[in-house]
């Protein structure tokens, strides 16, 4: 029979109330195994066992206070080696071999290392190479860009390792990224991106994921997720509606070219909506020349080519350049010049279906025309009622910077210019 | 070469300065009959004698003023501060008086003292015990803060601290007091102060943190090398000056900073390295800054305790967020 006493938890104090048993009569316990919970003037402490062996008897309950030196635990050892307090092993506890009732030697092997709470110990090896001072490797590729450089860009699609920064030290600046990017819109410069990185064959049926499987966009597709995020951010769409009424029309006009021409000549009569518009600083470019970004549908996705002129340019001129514009971005061999620095834009979706829309305009244009599906109306004519060819029309504008007045009078332009004969 | 934990490096440290700079003198609460509260100070007084290591009253304000004396005497005094929660009545002595001493003097007389003091929690102490107090200290012009975070720069700094002609404190990560055995060479060749060293080299995050915070760095550190994320980690080792230049430097080279301190948030020494990093270092963060800390609120007893100490899951997760971007 071994009696282990409480002991000196520490800083002197007298006497610990216990807070719980871990363990009962008859239980075996190995060294080290916590034994009770005592809570001190200072803290609650764990008390394990000093030995291994047969817990014979427990002094005291949860709420007695024993006295520092008084009986806490009898064992009943295994073995010969259980005859004395085994050796320190890395338990953290204050209490753990402090001989009972008796201040500790401070050098003793066996301390605790604290006097309050418990001290976490292991013999573990450290094992470290720590280099003093500024020895760091030279960076590798070393981008040097502003946050909301370094945000435009990842907005845009723009690698900052392949900008050559023009800023102090090689500092990259909006400029940079934007000159990168592509002259005029982002919407562009996603494109370019997208017909390089997809070269989709024509023709090859893309392979359908199993119905309901999430499907990362990629390409023209992503493309369009960028600009139009960035339209929906920026822009500051309004829409104006109304038809031309195409009566007067006789046999063969080519709506195509006929919209291009109106617009031209809006364009000409209104110039505020052929313009380029930076919302950063507040500033609106009106620009001289008339080329107009055709929306195309494709299987990938939307394409917008740009038809250059149109004000300036002869029918037969502008219907050439249509259809190799068309050509090219159905074969998705349309060069990236095709696509960029247009300064207004087109949507004919009525080719498939829909009268009215609320196209989305692209930065840093300023505003777009969607032409929707023809049809015989009944109109209110003097004298009577006639049926009429006429053109749905939505114009988009952005109305940051273009006001209302200037749009309608340039849609009315659009009409008048359209309800010529010829 | 000995295996030895920090409080023995430490120990080991004392002994060499009191045998060859008859001008050392250590003193503080139970560092001479006892040998320290947690043994720091073990079996000195009984091998140098009572004038060269002395216990003193229950009293830091006459802790740090009677160092403060001893040193404008010539004397180099190394004193305890049995806990750094316990050095608030040393303050005006530190602050005003020692940490001015040369200034006040215009370099006539400096301060060589240093006080010792055990730093951070994670041993289940009472209240008072477990203080992050750094940024305190590191505020005050005229002071130098040191906290190592391994036993080899536990001795090596502890003697360069010892060495040094104006005042350090020297805050010791009591966790980290024997929870690990290093190869320490008992030279007496100190380590180099006001540099921080690099325990782990890596190219697409810097990882800062000091004293104990290293241990839970380095193993976020590991856990995150197993999804090939690369992590430098950096111990600051001298808050006080910080040697931005080596953090610079990490920084330009992975373009993300993380820091790790157990102390509260507010007006931490993170905010400071954070600062300096956004005035100095702005063009290469690819990445907003983060900071794991201690809570803005009273370190919690003991059963909480590791709730507060920010954990390998939290650094391990901050990390992730500054790759995310």
């Amino acid at each position: 029979m071994t009696t282990f006493n409480l002991p000196d938890l520490g800083e002197g104090l007298a006497e610990a109330e216990i807070v719980r048993w871990h363990v009962k009569v008859g239980d075996s316990v190995k060294v080290d195994q916590p034994m009770v919970a005592v809570e001190t003037a200072k803290a609650v402490v764990e008390v394990p066992s000093p030995y291994s062996g047969v817990i014979t008897k427990l002094h005291g309950k949860p709420g007695d206070v024993v006295a520092t030196g008084a009986p806490l635990v009898e064992f009943e050892l295994q073995g010969a080696a259980g005859t004395a307090p085994a050796p320190e092993r890395g338990a953290p506890a204050a209490a753990k071999s402090a001989p009972p009732a008796k201040k500790a030697d401070p050098r003793a092997p066996d301390d605790s290392g604290t006097v309050v709470g418990s001290m976490p110990t292991s013999d573990d090896e450290l094992v470290e190479t720590a280099v003093a001072g500024s020895d760091i490797a030279s960076p590798r590729e070393r981008v040097r860009a502003a946050p909301a450089v370094r945000a435009l860009a990842k907005r845009l699609g723009v690698d900052l390792t392949t900008v050559r920064g023009t800023g102090r030290g090689g500092l990259i600046t909006v400029d940079d990224v934007m000159t990168t990017s592509g002259p005029t819109s982002m919407h562009t410069a996603a494109t370019v991106t997208a017909l390089k990185s997809s070269p989709a064959p024509r023709g090859a049926p893309a392979e359908a994921p199993p119905s309901g499987e999430p499907e990362k966009l990629r390409g023209l597709r992503r493309a369009m997720h960028q600009s139009m995020s960035l339209a929906r951010d920026n822009v500051m769409n309004c829409t104006l509606f109304d038809d031309a009424d195409l009566h007067a029309w006789g046999k063969g006009e080519d709506f195509t070219i006929r919209l291009l021409r109106a617009i031209g000549a809006a364009a000409t009569a209104v110039p505020a909506l052929n313009a380029w518009y930076d919302g950063e600083n507040q500033s609106r470019r009106l620009m001289q020349r008339v080329d107009v970004a055709m929306a195309v549908d494709t299987p990938e996705g939307l394409l917008v080519p740009v038809v250059r002129d149109v004000a300036r340019r002869s029918a037969a001129e502008l219907r050439a350049d249509v259809d190799r514009l068309k050509r090219g971005a159905r074969d998705r061999t349309v060069a990236p010049e095709d696509l960029r620095d247009f300064t207004f834009m087109l949507s004919n979706f009525g080719m498939i279906a829909g009268r009215y829309a609320t196209p989305v305009v692209v930065p840093p244009a300023v505003a777009i025309l969607g032409a929707g599906k023809l049809s015989h109306d009944v109109v209110a004519v003097m004298g009577g009622i006639e049926a009429h060819l006429r053109m749905p029309l939505s114009l988009t504008f952005d109305h940051r910077c273009v006001t209302g007045g200037e749009a309608a009078r340039f849609l009315a332009a659009v009409i008048q210019d359209l309800e010529r004969a010829s | 070469m000995a295996k030895v934990t920090m409080i023995e490096a430490i120990n080991r440290a004392h002994a060499w300065e009191l045998a060859h700079d008859p001008t050392v003198v250590v003193l503080g609460e139970d560092v001479g009959v006892n040998g320290g509260v947690f043994r720091a100070t073990a079996g000195l007084q009984e091998k140098f004698g009572k004038h060269r290591v002395q216990d003193t009253p229950l009293a830091e304000g006459m802790i740090a003023g009677m160092s403060i004396g001893m040193a404008s005497q010539g004397l180099r005094p190394v004193a305890e501060i049995q806990f750094m929660g316990f050095i608030y009545p040393a303050m005006d002595q530190i602050a005003n008086h020692m940490a001015r001493m040369r200034h006040r003097t215009r370099g006539r007389i400096t301060c060589p003292v240093v006080v010792r003091m055990p730093h951070g929690g994670g041993i289940h102490a009472p209240e008072h015990h477990s203080e992050s107090l750094e940024a305190m200290l590191a505020h005050h012009p005229g002071l130098r803060v040191v906290c190592p975070s391994s036993p080899a720069r536990a001795y090596g700094l502890l003697l360069a601290a010892i060495r040094d002609p104006d005042p350090v404190m020297f805050l010791e990560p009591v966790r980290l007091y024997r929870l690990v055995r290093q190869e320490v060479a008992d030279d007496g060749q100190a380590l180099p102060l006001d540099v921080c060293f690099r325990l782990r080299e890596g190219s697409d995050v810097t990882i800062v943190t000091w004293g104990a915070m290293t241990f839970e760095v380095m193993r976020a550190a590991e856990q995150l090398q197993k999804d090939g994320v690369s992590c430098e980690v950096i111990d600051l080792a001298t808050i006080s000056p910080i040697d931005h230049d080596t953090i610079l430097e990490s920084v330009a080279k992975t373009g993300r900073l993380v820091i790790v301190h157990e102390a509260p948030r507010n007006c931490g020494v993170g905010a400071e390295i954070a600062a300096t990093v956004a005035e100095h270092g702005l063009y290469d963060l690819q990445a907003p800054i983060k900071r794991v800390t201690g809570y803005d609120t009273i370190m919690p007893l003991f059963r909480l305790e590791y709730d507060y100490i920010p954990s390998v899951a939290r650094i391990v997760d901050a990390v992730r967020d500054t790759l995310a971007e």
